[in-house]
């Protein structure tokens, strides 16, 4: 086997000589073996019918489906292709790869980017009319000019690279200062083409507060300068006030919840159920109850554990020995003072009918009949007295207040009472005055004020008519004038309460005019 | 394009480390060339060799006789007769421009193959570094290099554009310094700048523990497998048995003898050494596992509240110095110094945006350790990437976003400009 050449295994494989590409050779070859075979039939029915068969028709042949574009879009042509900056002052030519369907001379897509900030500049002459300042040379206010254009208003940055050969060291706020300040002297002395409001917009823009900012960043370093310890106290304190906030909410809640039981039982209203929903308004009420429950039997055993209240409420156990000698003495020696007991309770026994502990001030009296009060506010208010303000809300001075109150609402009540009577007697004798001229001069009626109505419908002068009558409900009449269109249930009524108070004060008026 | 506003024109970034150089095209997520900045020379007084160093008798630099340079992967890592191994970084600057021709030519020529005449160059620089050391780069580029645009961009700002930032407070650890960067719209606030060597302290203090002997162990022989013949396997903290090839000993020099030592060192960091997230605490570290290590000798041991001590450098020094102003700060002192000369205004947005780079911050536990004492003080967020690479690279990766941005090719420097300008040209476009 060794001693067969490369030649014999190539003609024993009847292959083609080494020199000649073997790819070319066998495509033709392949091509003319196809060449027999039409596309349209499989290879084994060929050699069955071989090449002699009836010529099939081309459109019964299988077609495949169309591959589909994976790609989405057609192939992309790209180029290399140098361009110009010209954002660039040099002639700088990088390259880049383009597709090659963008236009060559596009501008650099890149270039809008460079943005160029809008910095003042100032003449000579403007700097010696407006601009000049004891702390800042031209030189330096130049120089600053330059800093800020070159980093582009990053005062952090400026601040930073900021290095006036000679100058004294400046804070980032003197450098915000001169300049926020030559920018606004500029901006104010300069014809402005723009309405006066953007001007104005422009200014506020250049606010700047040296010394609110140089404060603001004192407090800012010597917060981030305090010591753990400090940050620690700090922190605990924080939380010490939210831990008191908390109890004290609990403790207010507990209170109220206390101050129901413990009042509703002196008051004899211990089968009074609490108010769940309370102010809190919690979902744990069950709990909350037996809680409760478990408290109140804790205290009834020891005294001392039970929150102190303003006034001592005798509890459960010991109000059995004690409630039949409730000593007076002590009750004035520590200013108590007892509610009388509840009214007989023939009324039903509910949580309406208790009242729960209060403050005094809390109920200082009020004038009384509401529809009088700001009569009665005026007329205390005539002797300068403030009823709503007591500053010393002590039984006695609320018991006062309320005498003066009563006082008061008598006093406006009996002068309503006069200005009423007064009234009726000037229509009385008005009416005496036209009875007596009528009886003169007829058809003189005209002139009372009565028959200014006549033309109206008859019912109503009916009315007026036989009221005119009686003398003694002048007062309806007056009334019925005043206001037509009251219902007769209010006039009624109207009339029945000018009976009582109006009558014998009309009468004797009426008398004494006879004299 | 219009999405992401990225325009690449074929730009190269070369981001040059105290451990190694990087370099690549703009847009790419990582360097296509990683070598190391240390290169080796034979010094041939006769006659230079093949590579000679030419250059280095310009610019008023003490004359070198010519020397025969190895750069690159097999450069100094291979031992060669009477090779001396050198460094042109020093405190993250680059103090001898001699080898920085030929180091870049090899990373960009060699590992690269590609022609920087035909592309325009990024070139990234420390926050700290000199306007003349800027323009002599600048000078490099363009008359050696024939460059058609350079740009020379801080490797603070880098490391904030790499974490998708234009403001952050960059904590960058490096192999021989440690810098803490406020960035503020894409500019350095150079007054609120800190730096220290503290991984060269770190380094140093790994180095006194590991050559000095304990109750548990020998001092170690930091012996690179270079200049070993043959061990046998021993049982941990036992001696080791070993034979050194004594041929090579006599003709090694000094400066590679270091270089080797300081590299077993920095691998016995990298593999063993980490930080307690929550400060130092006798207890916590001896319940930590201890970690085996083998050195080249085969002598090989667990390492225990060694590997603790070491990272705990970075945080504070109590432990090797009561008091001492002449040691590097460490991290906590240097970012309460750069936040006090910060505006008080910019401290929540500085703190907010952390950013935590390179190399020596894969120090196991060290961002959870930062922000635990951080976060005694401050509310910081800390970013600090979990891909290894991106953490390395991050000075490279933050070049690489910025030179294939469509906006950013306003401000190449072209030849041009150099031409007309001249020097000054560097300082006034790239601030």
């Amino acid at each position: 086997m060794s001693g067969a050449s490369a030649a014999d295994v190539r003609s024993i494989l009847s292959l083609p000589p080494a020199g000649s590409p073997s790819t070319q050779s066998q495509q033709p070859l392949k091509k003319s073996a196809s060449t027999g075979k039409p596309n349209g039939i499989s290879r084994e029915l060929f050699a069955l019918i071989g090449p002699s068969m009836a010529s099939l028709p081309e459109s019964s042949k299988p077609r495949l489906k169309q591959k589909p574009n994976l790609s989405g879009t057609q192939k992309v042509r790209w180029e290399r292709r140098s361009f110009k900056n010209p954002a660039r002052k040099d002639s700088l030519e990088l390259n880049h790869w383009v597709k090659a369907t963008d236009d060559p001379n596009e501008e650099y897509f890149w270039a809008k980017y460079n943005a160029q900030s809008n910095i003042y500049t100032y003449s000579q002459d403007e700097y010696t009319r407006l601009l000049e300042d004891s702390e800042w040379s031209k030189e330096e206010t130049d120089y600053l000019f330059d800093v800020v254009r070159e980093y582009d208003l990053r005062w952090f940055i400026i601040h930073d690279r900021y290095n006036f050969p000679g100058g004294p060291e400046r804070s980032m706020e003197d450098l915000k200062d001169r300049y926020f300040s030559v920018c606004r002297k500029l901006v104010r002395s300069r014809p402005w083409p723009g309405d006066e409001t953007s001007r104005t917009n422009l200014l506020s823009s250049f606010q700047f507060d040296k010394e609110r900012e140089t404060t603001r960043k004192k407090y800012l370093a010597s917060l981030a300068s305090r010591t753990p310890a400090q940050i620690a106290e700090e922190e605990a304190l924080f939380i010490e006030i939210k831990r008191l906030e908390q109890t004290e909410r609990r403790f207010k809640r507990d209170r109220d919840e206390l101050l129901r039981t413990l009042a509703g039982i002196e008051s004899g209203l211990d089968g009074l159920p609490i108010d769940d929903e309370g102010p809190m308004g919690s979902g744990d009420t069950k709990q909350k109850k037996r809680r409760h429950g478990s408290e109140w039997e804790s205290a009834s055993a020891g005294p001392s554990n039970i929150i102190s209240l303003g006034t001592p409420v005798p509890k459960k156990g010991q109000q059995s020995a004690k409630a039949s000698v409730p000593s007076p003495e002590e009750d004035i020696l520590h200013c108590i003072h007892r509610n009388s007991a509840p009214a007989p309770s023939n009324l039903p026994v509910t949580k309406n009918a208790h009242t729960p502990v209060y403050l005094r001030s809390f109920k200082i009296p009020v004038p009384k009949p509401a529809g009088l009060a700001p009569k009665i506010t005026a007329a205390l208010a005539e002797l300068g007295i403030n009823h709503t303000r007591l500053v010393m809300p002590t039984k006695d001075n609320c018991e006062k207040l309320e005498s003066l109150l009563d006082a008061a609402a008598a006093l406006v009540d009996l002068k309503r009472a006069v200005d009423r009577v007064d009234q009726e007697i000037r229509t009385a004798r008005m009416r005496l005055e036209s009875k007596s001229s009528s009886a003169s001069v007829a058809g003189d009626a005209a002139e009372t004020p009565m028959d200014v109505d006549q033309d109206e419908t008859g019912t109503e002068r009916d009315a007026d008519g036989e009221k005119e009558e009686d003398s003694v409900r002048a007062q309806s009449v007056v009334s019925v004038r005043s206001g037509r269109a009251r219902k007769a249930s209010s006039r009624r009524s109207m009339s029945i309460s000018s009976v009582d108070t109006a009558a014998p004060v009309a009468t004797r008026a009426t008398k004494r005019l006879k004299k | 394009m219009v999405q992401y506003g990225g325009d690449e024109v074929a730009a190269l970034v070369v981001d040059m480390g105290a451990s190694s150089l990087r370099a690549g095209y703009a847009g790419d997520d990582t360097p296509k060339a990683i070598i190391p900045t240390s290169y080796g020379y034979i010094t041939e007084p006769a006659s230079g060799g093949d590579v000679t160093m030419g250059e280095a008798g310009e610019d008023g630099q003490p004359a070198r006789p010519a020397a025969k340079m190895y750069i690159g992967q097999n450069g100094p890592s291979m031992w060669r007769a009477n090779m001396e191994v050198a460094n042109p970084i020093q405190n993250g600057m680059i103090h001898d421009f001699a080898p920085i021709p030929p180091l870049i030519s090899h990373a960009l020529r060699d590992v690269m193959r590609c022609n920087p005449t035909e592309h325009p160059v990024l070139v990234t620089e420390p926050a700290w570094n000199t306007p003349a050391n800027r323009e002599r780069m600048a000078e490099i580029m363009f008359e050696e290099f024939q460059v058609p645009a350079f740009y020379i961009a801080n490797t603070g700002v880098l490391n904030a554009f790499a974490a998708g930032k234009g403001s952050a407070l960059v904590v960058d650890i490096g192999q021989s310094m440690a810098s803490v960067t406020p960035v503020v719209d894409g500019f350095v606030l150079r007054k609120g700048l800190q730096y220290s060597a503290l991984p060269q302290l770190v380094h140093a203090h790994a180095k006194h523990l590991l050559t000095n002997p304990t109750q548990h162990r020998p001092a170690i022989q930091l012996l690179p497998h270079q200049l070993i013949a043959s061990k046998m396997p021993v049982e941990p903290a036992q001696p080791p048995k070993f034979t050194l090839r004594e041929d090579r000993m006599a003709k090694t020099t000094d400066s590679w003898r270091i270089w080797a030592e300081s590299r077993e060192v920095d691998e016995w960091i990298q593999s063993v050494a980490g930080v307690l997230d929550q400060g130092w605490n006798e207890q916590a570290v001896m319940q930590r596992p201890p970690r085996q290590y083998e050195f080249p000798t085969g002598f090989n041991t667990y390492f225990g509240p060694e590997r603790f001590s070491v990272g705990e450098l970075y945080f504070n020094h109590s432990m090797i110095a009561d008091r001492n102003d002449n040691l590097p700060r460490p991290l906590p002192s240097l970012i309460t110094a750069c936040l006090g000369n910060c505006d008080p205004d910019l401290r929540q947005n500085l703190l907010g945006n952390l950013v935590v780079t390179g190399g020596g911050s894969l120090f196991g536990g060290l961002v959870d350790r930062l922000g635990n004492e951080l976060g005694r003080h401050f509310q910081v967020k800390i970013h600090a990437p979990g891909n290894p690479i991106e953490r390395r690279y991050g000075g490279w990766l933050g070049g690489s976003i910025l030179a294939s941005l469509g906006t950013f090719h306003q401000l190449w420097i072209s030849k041009e400009e150099w031409q007309d300008h001249g020097k000054a040209i560097v300082g006034q476009r790239c601030k």
